[in-house]
């Protein structure tokens, strides 16, 4: 496992793709508390009481009260994602979600000299 | 190079507001302005002349972000050369997007007791905020998800000394 010095999380992060990794390495760079993947919200279940559909934020940061999820679609393909998160807000009007696009996160790499490989 | 998103006459306009604005809020408390290396030393060095009550300034430096090569965590590589207990300070900042810097600094600056801590940014970028709970005071022009220089602002270290700040596209 990496060296984070800020994950406050348990258990060894497994991140979907570079993106995140290097989402991570910036937080924990500047020393800005981050878990990963620590909760699951339920949008959606079937009269039995089954999930059948659920958002999982990639990062918490508790000192922000704040979820991030990114996404490395294209905007154009990130129509789910929009919807998801649009339930999510409406299910959930207290908890603040910002998603971040691959625009965002370009623009990220450019300030940050981000080593993006995906 | 690209076309010019602001001239330096509307950016002197701006920063003359804000000093007139700083200086009321601070009358009497004769601020310490502190200025990161390098982007925001041009608008620290106008915004100083627009403030017309005694103030003082100072300068750090952060190390930057290295990507895989940067394992021990944002430090200074410049302190101030001032204390600051029971001063008032004001943090001149570039650009404020994510947060991630601003919030860095004042938390250490925070720890060394000052009477006051805030800043003011000369660009803003509010829907990249990583990071929100930050005392941004003075905001000179919130401005959208494009890539500047001039005023301070460079590419590849050029083009910081042009008077207006032009957009560029990056291919």
């Amino acid at each position: 496992m990496l060296d984070f010095q800020a994950y406050c999380g348990r258990g060894e992060p497994r991140f979907a793709n570079d993106v995140e990794l290097e989402c991570a390495k910036l937080l924990d760079y500047y020393r800005v508390p981050w878990d990963y993947e620590p909760t699951t919200f339920v949008l959606e279940r079937a009269p039995d009481g089954t999930v059948i559909e659920a958002f999982k934020p990639d990062f918490y940061l508790p000192e922000q009260d704040l979820y991030l999820e990114i996404t490395v679609m294209k905007q154009s393909l990130v129509t789910r994602k929009n919807r998801k998160l649009r339930k999510l807000r409406e299910l959930y009007p207290d908890v603040r979600v910002k998603l971040f696009y691959k625009r965002d996160i370009q623009r990220l790499a450019e300030r940050y000299r981000l080593d993006l490989a995906s | 190079m690209g076309e010019i998103y602001l001239t330096a006459e509307e950016i002197r306009t701006r920063v003359t507001e804000l000093g007139a604005e700083i200086a009321r809020d601070y009358e009497g408390r004769e601020p310490l302005l502190v200025s990161s290396l390098k982007t925001s030393v041009f608008f620290l060095a106008d915004l100083s002349r627009a403030i017309p009550i005694p103030h003082a300034i100072d300068f750090i430096a952060l190390a930057g972000y290295g990507g895989a090569a940067s394992r021990s965590g944002v430090r200074f590589i410049k302190d101030l050369d001032s204390a600051i207990e029971g001063r008032h300070v004001l943090l001149v900042e570039d650009v404020v997007d994510t947060g991630l810097t601003l919030n860095y600094v004042c938390r250490t600056l925070s720890l060394r007791s000052p009477a006051s801590l805030a800043a003011v940014t000369f660009l803003d970028r509010p829907y990249r905020r990583l990071v929100e709970d930050l005392p941004v005071r003075y905001v000179g022009f919130t401005v959208p998800d494009e890539f500047f220089v001039g005023y301070g602002f460079d590419l590849d270290e050029r083009y910081r000394h042009l008077p207006d700040l032009r957009l560029i596209k990056l291919t």
